[in-house]
């Protein structure tokens, strides 16, 4: 795959995981869009540099041939486990909220808790 | 303990920063290659409101058994905050601001209590999709550039200006930051967030972390030509933080709804270019955050004391009150509101005097008067005699930030250059000064019978995503205008 | 039309155009050339062969490290929220596994384990590293949680008892890289001498850090998915 398919095809996701995430009121369907965003951002970044006569970065390689950029495979680490520490507290976060309140549907939380303020 | 290690961190921190000043690429790596971070008086500015705000919260909590996981989290945040206000490398800024999202929403909800979680969620899901789009605006900038610091990306976007990605990646990088800078139609999620957390959380998110955001801003406007779209993203972010701010009845939620409002002076002061404004902005970004943390401070104690935050409460119970809490909120009021020689009028003045076109300046003054406006209804819980008892930590934290937001002004004139300040003391600033507060507090009374419905749908989870999206389309379209 | 039965097309109608805009004008197809050069020299100067695991762990350390904190942060937070529930609620019932999956994960297990250390400790060598290891070697505890149980899990392998390993080892982390502070050096600079590419010991610190990254993110795993498992069913 060029890069130019793999950028386009994240900035596709992108749009569907934004869609999940304003459509769909259950906040566990929420969270997968989130990660499907986030997931989407770290395709543009790998597939930037792709092409199809790149190989890895390691050094000594038994082909003299040009090596991928190896900073967006860098950068991509981070964001994944950022992703990944973000998705977990979000989780524990609904945990707590269906304990309380059993339900998932973000519309009817919103409306609970601004009742609860009220009175 | 864990209070006293605070100290001890958070000095250590600083020291580590200091120290890191004079080799500014971590490494030795050469530039263009290595995380750079950049000294200068913006960066120190940032960390000095950094180290006051935290010993002004250690002080609050001094007594209170804080929870070593709180403390720990204390830390990080800080230290993220220092990071973000030296670092000039793109993907840096983006994984603290990262360690400064995971941190606060968990401090948010750190009582456990059901609204506070639902508060951190939405604030967790907001942060998080910006930061996506913030990445996703790295990703255009390194596809043309190749590097992430933001001296050689300013470099490239002066050699090729005006081509298609300069002004996308600019309204990409500005819509994410803005997610967590307070600007309106971008953070939606901060009003609930600000309000539902515990007192001290929410002196450090109102006062230091939204102001992570405007560092970021200000660094990307030396790279990218941003500055017309902040000052109009400035300008709208305050009228509208008004408009909710004064029919707002509840005591904590109209102080967060003023952080919006006040954030639009700094994008104003940052936006508009000028020497004297960028200080002015400098100024007023740590007069906020000493004043806006002394309101949050106190509103928790007179919210604590009452039993209930909403303003109708607190005035039938202001008898219940502290004299300590009621003498903070009277001087952070004035303060906020501009009058001389507080905090608030020195460092509206400097960003008043570099304001050129008159249109600008009239809008300044009016959302200075909005400001009044909305305080007014605070002065009864100020009035009347004070009965209650303060507890003494907090009472010392109030002194030391009381102490900060009166000798500011000697303190922030002794730092700068006269030739920007010589300005603020004539009599004309000053007059305008008390003249927007005496019209607002005057105003007042005629503005209360006629409340207008405000729309409450947008401050949802869904609609708050649409409006960022909307908003970067917003910003696309300014960026061409200008 | 109501804003309620409106706002779907308006979400369908903002979304499309963002997609659209970020499409035409990300000026595809004329990136400029990437320049692995530079990074090359720099890993070589590290003594590292894979360069990936040179810039995260040499060049842009500082970046890596607060994503550790990050992982710290969000296990504790992990921790903290469901902590309290735990004395309260019965341990969640055992699954019944079928006698196959039990077999083949005690078969397994090792071998993941160590294919989990490999991929640590070969990480300045070839593709791999902290993070990935750690990952692998979390994955055999969540395998044996699944066919064990995680009750048998946790009661050979308790949480309280390495609560103090997590933590040495992102202070081992932070002291390692502030070191050269001392020594009136640029922090972060990598002390170690590099070493012949291509040996087990080369490199730098590369892989102590991977090291000290994996055993972070194995515990800090473990601990994430043994609460879920603590807590599942109560939805």
């Amino acid at each position: 795959m060029v890069g130019w398919q793999g950028v386009a095809a994240a900035i596709v996701l992108f749009g569907i995981g934004t869609l999940g995430l304003i459509l769909r009121r259950d906040l566990v369907v929420k969270l997968l869009a989130l990660g499907l965003v986030n997931s989407s951002v770290i395709l543009a970044l790998v597939s930037l540099r792709a092409r199809p006569n790149l190989v890895p970065p390691l050094l000594d390689g038994p082909t003299p041939q040009a090596l991928a950029d190896p900073l967006p495979q860098g950068l991509v680490l981070s964001a994944i486990v950022i992703n990944f520490a973000v998705l977990a507290v979000a989780l524990v976060f609904v945990m707590r909220l269906v304990e309380r309140y059993h339900t998932t549907d973000s519309t009817r939380l919103e409306r609970r808790t601004h009742d609860e303020e009220e009175s | 303990m864990a209070c006293l290690c605070d100290v001890a961190l958070i000095a250590q921190l600083c020291t580590v920063l200091r120290g890191g000043s004079c080799a500014v690429t971590f490494g030795e790596w050469g530039s263009g290659l290595g995380i750079t971070f950049a000294i200068d008086i913006t960066s120190l500015v940032f960390a000095a409101l950094g180290l006051a705000l935290s010993l002004a919260v250690t002080l609050y909590t001094w007594r209170e058994d804080v929870r070593p996981a709180s403390a720990a989290l204390f830390h990080f945040l800080i230290g993220a905050c220092y990071g973000i206000s030296f670092t000039k490398d793109l993907f840096n800024a983006y994984v603290l601001f990262e360690l400064v999202t995971v941190s606060s929403y968990l401090l948010v909800g750190t009582d456990r209590r059901p609204r506070q979680i639902w508060a951190g969620l939405r604030y967790l899901i907001f942060s998080s999709f910006g930061m996506s789009v913030f990445l996703l605006g790295i990703a255009v900038v390194y596809a043309h550039v190749g590097s992430l610091d933001l001296d050689v990306v300013a470099a490239a976007v002066s050699a090729s200006a005006g081509a298609s990605w300069v002004r996308l990646a600019s309204a990409l990088l500005v819509g994410g930051v803005a997610v967590k800078a307070g600007v309106f139609l971008f953070s939606l999620w901060l009003p609930l967030a600000h309000s539902q957390a515990p007192p001290a959380v929410s002196a450090l998110l109102s006062g230091l972390v939204v102001k992570m955001g405007v560092v970021e801003l200000y660094r990307l406007s030396a790279a990218f030509p941003i500055g017309f779209a902040l000052t109009v993203l400035g300008v709208a972010t305050a009228v509208l933080g008004i408009a909710y701010a004064v029919w707002a009845s509840d005591l904590k939620k109209m102080l967060a709804f003023h952080t919006l409002s006040q954030i639009g002076y700094l994008l104003i002061g940052f936006g508009t270019g000028s020497e004297a404004a960028r200080y002015g902005a400098l100024d007023y970004a740590v007069a906020h955050g000493l004043f806006k943390a002394l309101l949050f401070l106190a509103a928790g104690d007179a919210a604590a004391a009452v039993g209930s935050s909403r303003i109708d409460r607190l005035v039938e119970g202001r008898d219940q009150l502290g004299g300590a809490t009621r003498a903070a909120i009277g001087l952070a009021t004035l303060a906020i509101l501009g009058v001389p020689p507080f905090a608030g009028y020195a460092a509206k003045a400097v960003l008043e005097s570099g304001i050129a076109s008159v249109p600008l300046r009239v809008c300044v003054f009016l959302i200075s008067a909005g400001t009044a406006v909305s305080f007014a209804k605070l002065w009864p819980v100020v009035a009347g005699s004070p009965r209650g008892r303060t507890a003494r930590p907090r009472a010392a934290a109030y002194a030391f930030l009381g102490t900060a937001v009166i000798l500011f002004l000697p303190i922030s004139r002794a730092m700068e250059p006269v030739s920007v300040w010589s300005a603020t003391l004539h009599l004309p600033a000053m007059a305008e000064a008390f003249a927007a507060s005496l019209l607002g507090t005057a105003g007042y009374r005629w503005i209360r019978r006629h409340a207008p419905r405000l729309p409450e749908r947008i401050f949802f989870l869904e609609e708050g995503i649409l409006a960022v999206l909307v908003g970067i389309f917003l910003i696309y379209a300014l960026l061409g205008g200008s | 039309m109501t804003w309620r039965r409106a706002m779907p097309w308006a979400a369908v109608a903002v979304v499309a155009a963002f997609c659209g805009l970020v499409l035409s004008q990300f000026g595809l197809g004329q990136e400029r050339a990437s320049d692995a050069e530079l990074w090359m020299r720099a890993a070589a100067s590290l003594g590292a062969r894979n360069v990936v695991s040179a810039i995260i762990l040499g060049v842009r350390l500082l970046d890596t490290l607060v994503e550790v904190i990050v992982f710290t942060v969000a296990v504790l937070g992990v921790r903290y929220f469901l902590k309290i529930q735990e004395e309260s609620t019965k341990a969640g019932e055992e699954i019944p596994e079928s006698p196959l999956v039990a077999a083949s994960s005690a078969i397994l297990l090792p071998g993941i384990l160590m294919l989990g250390a490999y991929v640590t400790v070969c990480g300045h060598l070839s593709p791999g590293g902290g993070f990935s290891g750690g990952a692998i070697a979390a994955s055999a505890l969540l395998l044996a949680a699944a066919s064990l149980g995680a009750e048998r899990v946790s009661a050979r392998f308790a949480e309280s008892r390495f609560e103090r390993v997590e933590w040495g080892a992102l202070a081992i982390l932070l002291l390692v890289t502030l070191a050269p502070a001392l020594l009136g050096r640029a922090v972060t600079t990598d002390l170690l001498p590099a070493g012949v590419r291509g040996n087990l010991a080369s490199g730098g610190t590369i892989l102590p850090y991977n090291v000290l990254i994996s055993v972070k993110v194995f515990l800090g795993s473990w601990v994430i998915v043994h609460h879920f498992l603590r807590h599942r069913g109560e939805i």
